[in-house]
């Protein structure tokens, strides 16, 4: 009997002052496991379908145009040379370079075509050859111009940049099997 | 000693009962922010390597189509054939105008097989694509 005597009501409450560190705990645990991988590659617009009864030929003239050709066993034409992967960029980049001051309507035009069975791996080398040689062309252009790196710049003069010396890259319609 | 008595009835001392409910909000922002949209990825595949490549900026718009090494093509979490690819794409496109297509293709693919991806993908009016590369170390 005196130990029943000696018992108090218990306080029936949860003890909310480790809670805080519970909330930490999982927060850090969202924290830590969300991969927020950033999303890189070579963008590029497709020109829109038309099917080919429609399609028109538009005649370019042949100083426009930088035809890309790759081939199965990953030999490059570039326009009728055969070239290495590295050759890409020293031909074009100077080619980029003579049409910046030309209208919109005269810049260079960069055409690949690839075969069936053309290895996909090449066919990014090759367009991140001419990417990077667009890319090279810029950087000079906007440290020329405005003293600054292309990623320095406002939108303004970015926006003058995409103008002077837009990346024109078609890819050419697949031939149609007979 | 009157004094001291004075000064000890003021409560010291930061409350932290409410720290539990900031720490949860913070919690829930940094919940619905992520945007966690996992993919079951069923193929096997290695991105070719790139040196000039650009991050998409908004990743919302983002969709992706996978190629594996086997050539299976896997849109959201299905296997899909290649004739499939244009009406999936379309109706996507319809709810999200400004989608981009990534594409996360084997590098040992063919590219017969990406020009008919990329076929489908004009007919179903997704032109802007972005082909999916490892950055290469130089």
């Amino acid at each position: 009997m005196p130990q029943l005597r000696k018992k108090k009501p218990r306080e029936a409450e949860i003890p909310t002052a480790s809670q805080a560190d519970l909330a930490f705990l999982l927060l850090l645990f969202f924290l830590v496991s969300t991969t927020i991988d950033v999303d890189t590659g070579i963008g590029l617009t497709l020109p829109e379908y038309v099917p080919p009864e429609e399609q028109v030929k538009v005649e370019v003239p042949k100083d426009r145009m930088a035809s890309l050709l790759i081939n199965e066993a990953g030999d490059i034409l570039l326009d009728n040379q055969v070239v290495t992967l590295t050759q890409i960029l020293e031909r074009i980049k100077p080619r980029i370079i003579e049409k910046i001051e030309l209208p919109a309507n005269k810049k260079l035009i960069v055409s690949v075509k690839t075969d069936a069975k053309t290895s996909y791996n090449l066919y990014i080398q090759a367009l991140d050859q001419v990417k990077e040689a667009y890319f090279e062309v810029r950087e000079e252009y906007a440290l020329q111009k405005f003293g600054k790196r292309v990623i320095d710049l406002n939108t303004e003069q970015l926006n003058e940049i995409k103008d002077k010396i837009p990346i024109i890259i078609s890819i050419a319609e697949p031939e149609v099997v007979k | 000693m009157k004094f001291q008595k004075k000064l000890a009835k003021a409560k010291q001392g930061i409350p932290t009962t409410s720290m539990p409910d900031i720490v949860f909000m913070l919690l829930l922002f940094f919940m619905v922010t992520t945007t966690l949209r996992e993919h079951d990825v069923k193929v096997v595949f290695s991105l070719p390597e790139a040196k000039a490549i650009e991050k998409i900026e908004n990743k919302r718009v983002v969709s992706y189509i996978w190629v594996g090494k086997d050539g299976r093509i896997q849109i959201d979490d299905n296997i899909v054939k290649v004739e499939q690819v244009q009406k999936i794409m379309y109706a996507k496109r319809l709810d999200l105008p400004s989608i981009i297509v990534s594409l996360r293709i084997d590098k040992n693919s063919k590219m017969g097989l990406v020009t008919d991806i990329q076929q489908e993908l004009r007919k179903a009016y997704c032109l802007r694509i972005n082909y999916s590369t490892m950055k290469k170390a130089s």
